[in-house]
């Protein structure tokens, strides 16, 4: 028998019980103030984060902007990537003048990937902090969550990521990485047309699609909406046969099952709408049947682990909104090219493992210019005026260029995203022809 | 032929279920600590393993070297402090829970939280297969396959054969009757403790090898690693192994048969009506 005495056991269970409330507390309790106003801002630093280049540094009370990240939990590899560019552009900005004259901080409370907290966060955001601005979560469903909080305070909320453009109704929401308000008919048109160019088109498609709601609207369209187009449909009229269907949940890891149905099904192109590293897995697991994979597409991959699978991983295709290619940095000149290099210095001191400033961080870069944008166009930290502005003046965004905002459209302006490739052993943009650093190649180039 | 290859697949893989299940088994039936840092240790396995193989260019099937001595000390170590503080089965619950979360804000804060996989050069194993006739086995998960075969046998041989091991049974079965003939149960737990984290070392290498890893991986693993320990009975090795490959099999066939979106649903229900029927676990001897 267990003859320790009581006191013991009560620390014990004590001790246990700490535990357990600090896992479920842990990095939300204390939020990470973003104070950056420098000592005095260079003629040299006028790099456009949207604010007026100014000689004096800011001065007066803190524009104070809360937001949430996903800092652990599923969301955390990328939300990391947004608290480095979130951080690296509030130091601009206060470098450059700050915002109206004065300092801005950020204020970043870790969500833990979780929907549920990023509801109560942002209510204590602008209920209990008094925060003057919000910026968007990171990731569809989080966004969802902070929009609902952001329309009832009537807060201007710019957001980086979300792609269910029909669900983001409220009109002083503003995307910063546009799929068009239509995504399920954007992306597979493209990426069709773009296969379409080679010597040799396919001919037959497979899609492997997760069930997560971002990657399953591009394949399947709004569910309670049959004559919604979806890639598969477009397939279908853009004379591509469908030789299979796989659906797999979120989460999966056993990726011998769909390897196995894809190397019966023979395609000339597989469609994996997908997340994270699941291309990864998918190859992986053809390559182990000795099947070689044909022309893949991976909608949301994480970049590092692709690159990674060497050879396997050549000619492997995805969305991009920004790639920091030689060709393209030459068409943006010397000041996006700064920006990259302090992303990718402040990336590695993070110990991020791939540490490009690449389409997520070119999603947060243009949230933030667009919160800027507005809120010197209103003149005043005033909801209703920024959102006003914004619908009035649109954003004349660094990577993305003069956009528009249309509530009819949800705020989804015309999309610039293109299609980015491996080659040689790097993220290339390939698609369109006139932002393409090099020209898109069949698998086996 | 296709069922047949998924069936082979899903078993392979569910070699890897089951010696990460093992160690989990073991401490639950023989020391009544159900110990969920266990996950993190296979995590941090899976992280060194990581580390040793594309910093310091160690192969990583050698990696075992290092990680299983320093696995087994943390293993040993952490039940020499659950038995310290006389934890119940509960509380260890609770305990554990909130030291997985810990290592895992760790390996959060020391790798980072992105994606972290070995790349082709330092990890060929990763696409290559053993063909037999129409008929491949993965190499991560037929490494996974053999090593539990391994320690699954060596396990249960120290059990059935060895003093320590007839020892650790008398244990699980009467605490009181076994220290009255003079077992310490505190050296022996360390023991077992220890002998779960080397399991662990083995697991999380197997993991890194077939896997990209991040920090909250275990949260993936909880679902059928649970599913294989019950299934197979608490404190049965060679049940572990059987349910481990049962389940594999079986997820993988569903998977083709029908689609890996309704693989979940089939086998967790399977096992709800399995555990119904034998509420210890499907490799458990019925009692008369």
């Amino acid at each position: 028998m267990n003859k320790r005495p009581s006191w013991v056991r009560a620390a014990a269970a004590i001790a246990g019980a700490a535990l357990v409330v600090a896992a479920c507390n842990q990095g939300s309790a204390s939020p990470t103030p973003t104070t950056a106003p420098p000592a005095s801002p260079s003629a040299t630093e006028t790099a456009d984060t949207g604010a007026s280049p100014s000689p004096v540094a800011p001065s007066g009370e803190p524009i104070v902007v809360g937001s949430t990240l996903s800092l652990t939990g599923a969301f955390a590899a990328t939300g990391a990537i947004h608290q480095i560019a979130g951080e690296q552009f509030v130091e601009r900005l206060n470098a450059n003048g700050g915002l109206l004259g004065r300092p801005v901080e950020w204020t970043v409370l870790d969500d833990e990937s979780d929907q549920a907290r990023v509801s109560q966060l942002y209510e204590r955001l602008i209920s209990q902090d008094g925060v003057d601005l919000i910026m968007g979560p990171y990731a569809t469903p989080n966004i969802l969550s902070a929009m609902a909080v952001a329309e009832r305070h009537g807060f201007v909320l710019p957001q980086h990521t979300a792609v269910l453009a029909p669900l983001l109704t409220y009109s002083c929401q503003f995307p910063a990485w546009s799929i068009g308000p239509e995504p399920n008919v954007y992306v597979p048109t493209q990426l069709y047309e773009a296969v379409a160019s080679l010597p040799e088109p396919p001919q037959t498609v497979a899609f492997a699609t997760n069930q997560n709601g971002s990657t399953d609207f591009v394949t399947r369209g709004l569910p309670d909406d049959e004559n919604d187009p979806d890639a598969r449909s477009i397939a279908t009229e853009m004379g591509l046969e469908i030789v299979a269907d796989i659906q797999y949940p979120p989460g999966t890891t056993e990726w011998a099952p769909i390897a196995s149905q894809l190397q019966e099904a023979d395609p000339d192109l597989i469609v994996n709408n997908s997340l994270g590293v699941d291309t990864v897995g998918l190859i992986q697991a053809m390559r182990q049947l000795n099947y070689d994979p044909p022309l893949t597409f991976s909608l949301f991959p994480a970049p590092g682990p692709l690159l990674g699978l060497g050879d396997d991983g050549e000619g492997v295709l995805s969305v991009s909104i920004f790639e920091p290619n030689d060709a393209i940095l030459d068409q943006y000149g010397p000041e996006v090219a700064e920006v990259v290099e302090e992303f990718q210095t402040a990336a590695e001191a993070a110990g991020l493992p791939y540490t490009a400033f690449e389409t997520q961080a070119t999603a947060s870069w243009n949230a933030w210019e667009i919160l800027v944008q507005g809120v010197e166009a209103a003149g005043d930290v005033d909801h209703e005026a920024i959102c006003d502005a914004l619908h009035a003046n649109g954003a004349d965004l660094t990577f993305s260029g003069q956009v528009t905002f249309d509530p009819a459209q949800n705020n989804f302006w015309p999309s610039n995203q293109g299609l980015k490739q491996i080659q040689d052993g790097d993220w290339v943009m390939v698609w369109p022809d006139d932002r393409a650093a090099a020209t898109i190649q069949p698998v086996g180039n | 032929m296709t069922v047949l290859q998924a069936a082979i697949s899903g078993a392979l893989a569910g070699g890897l279920y089951a010696l990460m299940a093992v160690g989990l088994s073991l401490t639950w039936g023989m020391l009544r600590v159900i110990n969920l840092t266990h996950f993190g240790l296979i995590l941090v396995g899976g992280y060194l393993t990581f580390e040793l193989a594309t910093n310091v260019g160690i192969n990583p099937l050698l990696t075992l070297v290092v990680t299983v001595p320093v696995l087994f000390v943390a293993g040993a170590a952490l039940q020499w402090a659950f038995d310290r503080f006389g934890l119940t089965e509960f509380n260890s619950l609770l305990v554990s829970f909130g030291l997985l979360i810990a290592t895992i804000q760790v390996v959060s804060n020391v790798w980072s939280a992105d994606f972290q996989r070995m790349s082709a050069d330092v990890n060929p194993y990763a696409t290559q297969s053993l063909r037999l006739g129409p008929l491949v086995f993965p190499a991560p998960t037929l490494l996974a396959f053999l090593a539990a075969l391994a320690i699954v046998g060596g396990a249960h041989l120290w059990l059935q054969r060895t003093y320590p091991g007839r020892a650790l049974r008398a244990f699980a079965q009467d605490r009181t009757i076994a220290a009255a003939f003079g077992i310490d149960h505190v050296r022996l737990g360390a023991l077992l403790g220890g002998a779960a984290g080397a399991s662990a070392a083995v697991a999380g290498m197997l993991v890194a090898v077939d896997r990209p890893l991040t920090p909250s991986t275990p949260f993936e693993w909880f679902g059928i690693v649970f599913a294989v320990v019950i299934l197979g009975g608490i404190g049965n090795t060679v049940g572990t192994l059987a349910a481990g490959l049962l389940v594999g099999a079986l997820s993988g066939v569903v998977a083709t048969v029908w689609s890996p979106a309704t693989s979940p649903l089939v086998i967790f229900s399977l096992i709800i009506v399995a555990l119904l029927v034998r509420p210890r676990g499907l490799f458990v001897r019925r009692v008369t």
